[in-house]
């Protein structure tokens, strides 16, 4: 491509660079040299002299000036057909079915003490447990250590009823963190359920939190999958869930700028706009 | 100052078939360039699939004696060899090399003898890699083909266990295979940045020349540690050094870890054009412009950028660290956002839109489905106990080809029927290219799901045989029998070229009511593409002048 091209649409031809066979004879011998390791040496000679060859033609394609040669137009110009009107646009704004925007929302902060509120409750359930089951409230702590500590799968009942430092502070960092996330998601998706919030909280997520970790745990570490009940386990996402969900629902909803227009986003302040921070 | 070969009359004479030859040898024309990429990659599909098809005759029954151990041995590292370097490979760049120009308004690649050298290299590597078959046992009576597995892990390849000159084939074929791969990255590469018409920014590129982009990108980053490391192996075979030699010094490790910076790379190589494919075809046939082109493009960046951090999982049955194993364990897991995210566009492409089911799309459509397997047993794949479990098992087997197959061998399909108009100038049949699909779909599925069960049940990839009381029989049986399938569905296929070739109905310039520049100019397109360059205002200046009314440019 010359700018030549562009700009003088009376020319003759069009040019283009001209065919050449050096490019084969050049690999050829390349693929000859390299034959020869595996064949003769006399193949590898043959290559050498065929890639020579083609790289001295190569270099008279291309130096002192590059070959071209020039086509003619052929007279082949397609006509593409206008077709105005007939274009639908999609109308996602008017489709509120579709998409469930909440405008108000609460504060991730309530997530957050929602998470630590429903942390300790799930604690003291499993704690119950361990004190019932096993009559140590370090049973349920060191189980939970054991998911990222191979070495306790292979405790008995009563090695894991024992104080493990490592597993209590893994268990601990372990339950804080899972605790805060799954907090935060509440404080998230709440305000999005339409309805039921207490039997999403409370019932739904608890049991398919549960079935996920007992299908994956009966996988991954199937010796480690022997030592849960899992009816306490219910018991203890449930008592999570409940916790959580009063912390949640009981803070104050803050309004979101979904249905403010671009003017009040913005912070423009004119007559006819409402009230900043208006949501109604 | 140029020097000039005119034509002088242009009606020219006839050529005789010898001229003809030499027409095709000595082009650079990146159009003719491409067709060579692709017709060469098709016949070496079909000699892939003959090798593929024979395994599985050997493995539908069990206790089968039509193929020897050594033989499957060769059948297995030819078929994996094939398939990656000289069918997936070739098909892409044939793919890049014919529309890439076209999309960017360009009349060719910025290097055209450069590119021919590519295409000769890679031509004379694979031709080179079938010889051994005559070579290394004609000329030193040990070994035929190589057998060492497609990824040749050390030291079976030393020359301790691995006598002849087959593993030599193997090193040499594709050593000379990949310099030309990285001759057509290098020039894709330029071509993209300094040959774009006027008006086409990077952000108004069609997604394919995007696409086209990172992967020649990739090419040059992940094609030299893979040459490095063979010449290592040959200097370990025939000079006597120990780079791989364990009692020598050396360390296995090291070709694994060299390979696969290569191999895992390579997959994204293979499968980034098909996602490119699948981004030209499904907006053209949903009538909506893709959706979310700037999240498409930052995918793609991030896919090759991570693509190059994940290598590792194909080594966690080495036994590595903990840590080793959970870095890599969560970046195979994150590569997973990107490609989700393409899932999603692709599917809010489709959702809302006037979809039709043309072969293209079907084929499209089949990929969406088949790759998200490919994928969501990829990620299965990445979790450290669950790879150790299955490990160069038959589910490992099935993720692959769930991934090659139905990701990239589909869209190659789908690629062909949508862009054969333009190369030919006449369409496909319709008819023939659902029954293909549906074959190919059925046989594809009956052949490569089965196989996740097998491997489940434990049942390691590359043995020759096994015994009937193992419980793999049926699933063994049935994979048979979809290839069987499959080749059904092929066979309409190469009908469907013969027959289109010969009475396709005439496709015209733009059949299908696409949007980028190659269905702007004729079908097929003169030697020089363009008549005069255009000038682009949008990612869709077909459709600004077709819709003067409502032009994309007003929405950029």
């Amino acid at each position: 491509m010359t700018s030549e091209d562009r700009t003088n649409p009376n020319r003759e031809g069009i040019e283009l660079p001209a065919p050449t066979s050096a490019p084969f004879v050049c690999a050829f011998g390349v693929t000859l040299i390299f034959a020869g390791i595996v064949t003769n040496w006399a193949v590898s000679i043959v290559g050498f002299v065929l890639g020579i060859v083609g790289a001295i033609r190569w270099w008279h394609e291309v130096l002192p000036d590059n070959r071209k040669e020039c086509l003619p137009i052929d007279g082949r110009r397609p006509t593409i057909e206008v077709s105005p009107g007939g274009v639908a646009h999609l109308m996602t704004a008017e489709s509120p079915h579709r998409a469930r925007i909440p405008l108000e929302i609460h504060p991730y902060g309530a997530g957050v003490k929602g998470g630590i509120a429903g942390g300790i409750a799930m604690a003291i359930v499993a704690g119950v447990w361990g004190w019932v089951d096993q009559s140590s409230i370090w049973y349920p702590v060191n189980i939970l250590g054991a998911t990222v500590l191979p070495d306790f799968a292979h405790e008995n009942a009563t090695q894991l009823a024992q104080w493990h430092t490592a597993a209590f502070v893994l268990g601990l960092v372990i339950h804080a963190c899972m605790s805060l996330m799954i907090g935060l998601l509440y404080g998230v998706i709440l305000p999005m359920i339409p309805r039921f919030r207490l039997g999403f909280a409370a019932v739904a997520v608890p049991l398919i939190w549960t079935g996920l970790a007992w299908a994956s745990l009966d996988i991954i570490n199937p010796l480690l999958n022997q030592q849960i009940n899992w009816w306490w386990f219910i018991g203890s996402q449930v008592a999570f869930g409940l916790a959580c969900w009063f912390v949640v629902s009981r803070s104050e909803r803050i309004g979101t700028m979904q249905n403010w227009s671009m003017l009040e986003r913005t912070g423009m302040e004119s007559p006819g706009i409402r009230e900043m921070g208006g949501d109604g | 100052m140029t020097t000039l070969d005119h034509p002088g009359n242009p009606t020219r004479i006839k050529p005789t078939f010898l001229g003809r030859m030499h027409e095709w040898i000595a082009t650079a024309d990146h159009k003719k360039l491409g067709v060579m990429y692709v017709t060469t990659g098709l016949i070496f599909f079909l000699i892939g699939g003959l090798e593929a098809t024979m395994m599985r005759w050997q493995l539908a029954v069990p206790g089968s004696t039509l193929l020897s151990p050594s033989d499957f041995n060769r059948l297995f590292t030819m078929h994996g060899t094939t398939m990656v370097f000289l069918v997936g490979m070739p098909i892409l760049l044939g793919v890049a090399n014919y529309f890439v120009p076209l999309q960017i308004g360009a009349r060719d690649l910025a290097f055209p003898r450069l590119n021919a050298f590519g295409f000769w290299l890679f031509f004379f590597g694979g031709l080179l890699l079938y010889f051994s078959y005559f070579g290394a046992q004609g000329l030193y009576g040990m070994g035929s083909a190589p057998d060492v597995g497609w990824f040749a892990y050390a030291p079976l390849t030393e020359r301790t266990y691995s006598r002849g000159h087959s593993t030599d084939y193997w090193i040499l074929g594709l050593l000379v295979s990949s310099f030309g791969s990285i001759a057509t990255g290098i020039n894709l590469i330029t071509t993209i940045l300094t040959m774009r018409c006027r008006g086409m920014t990077l952000m108004k590129m069609p997604l394919l020349v995007w696409l086209m982009l990172i992967d020649a990108v990739l090419i040059m980053i992940a094609m030299p540690p893979l040459a490095a490391a063979q010449v290592m192996l040959l200097f370990d075979r025939l000079l006597g050094a120990h780079f791989f030699d364990v009692q020598g010094g050396g360390s296995a490790i090291l070709w694994q870890n060299l390979f696969w910076f290569f191999g895992h790379p390579e997959v994204y190589i293979l499968i980034l054009p098909a996602f490119a494919y699948v981004s030209e075809i499904i907006p053209v046939f949903c009538r909506k412009v893709i959706f979310g082109y700037p999240l498409m493009v930052a995918a793609t960046v991030s896919i090759g950028f991570i693509s190059l951090g994940v290598w590792v999982h194909h080594l966690f049955a080495l036994g590595l660290s903990p840590m080793v194993n959970t870095i890599f364990m969560g970046s195979t897991m994150l590569i997973a956002i990107p490609t989700g995210i393409k899932m999603f566009n692709w599917v809010g492409t489709m959702v809302g839109g006037k979809i039709r089911f043309d072969t293209p799309m079907l084929f499209s459509t089949g990929f969406l489905a088949l790759f998200l397997i490919g994928g969501l047993t990829g990620i299965m794949l990445s979790v450290v106990p669950f790879d150790w479990q299955v490990s160069d098992s038959y589910f490992v087997v099935g993720h692959f080809h769930y991934v090659l197959f139905g990701g990239l061998v589909f869209s190659i399909f789908a690629a062909i029927y949508y862009w054969f108009p333009k190369v030919t100038g006449r369409m496909m049949n319709e008819a023939l290219g659902k029954w293909q699909f549906w074959l190919l779909f059925l046989g594809f599925n009956l052949t490569f799901g089965p196989m996740h069960v097998s491997g489940m049940l434990g049942m390691p990839r590359r043995i020759y045989t096994y015994h009937a009381d193992r419980g793999w029989d049926l699933w063994n049986l049935l994979s048979s029998i979809g290839v069987l399938v499959q080749i059904a569905g092929v066979a309409f296929f190469v009908w469907n070229v013969i027959h289109s070739l010969r009475k396709g109905r005439e496709a015209g310039a733009d059949p299908w009511d696409a949007w980028t520049l190659e269905w702007s100019t004729a079908s097929p397109p003169p030697d020089y593409n363009f008549e005069e360059i255009p000038e682009v205002y949008s990612r869709r200046p077909l459709w600004d002048i077709k819709h003067p009314d409502d032009p994309d440019w007003k929405y950029e």
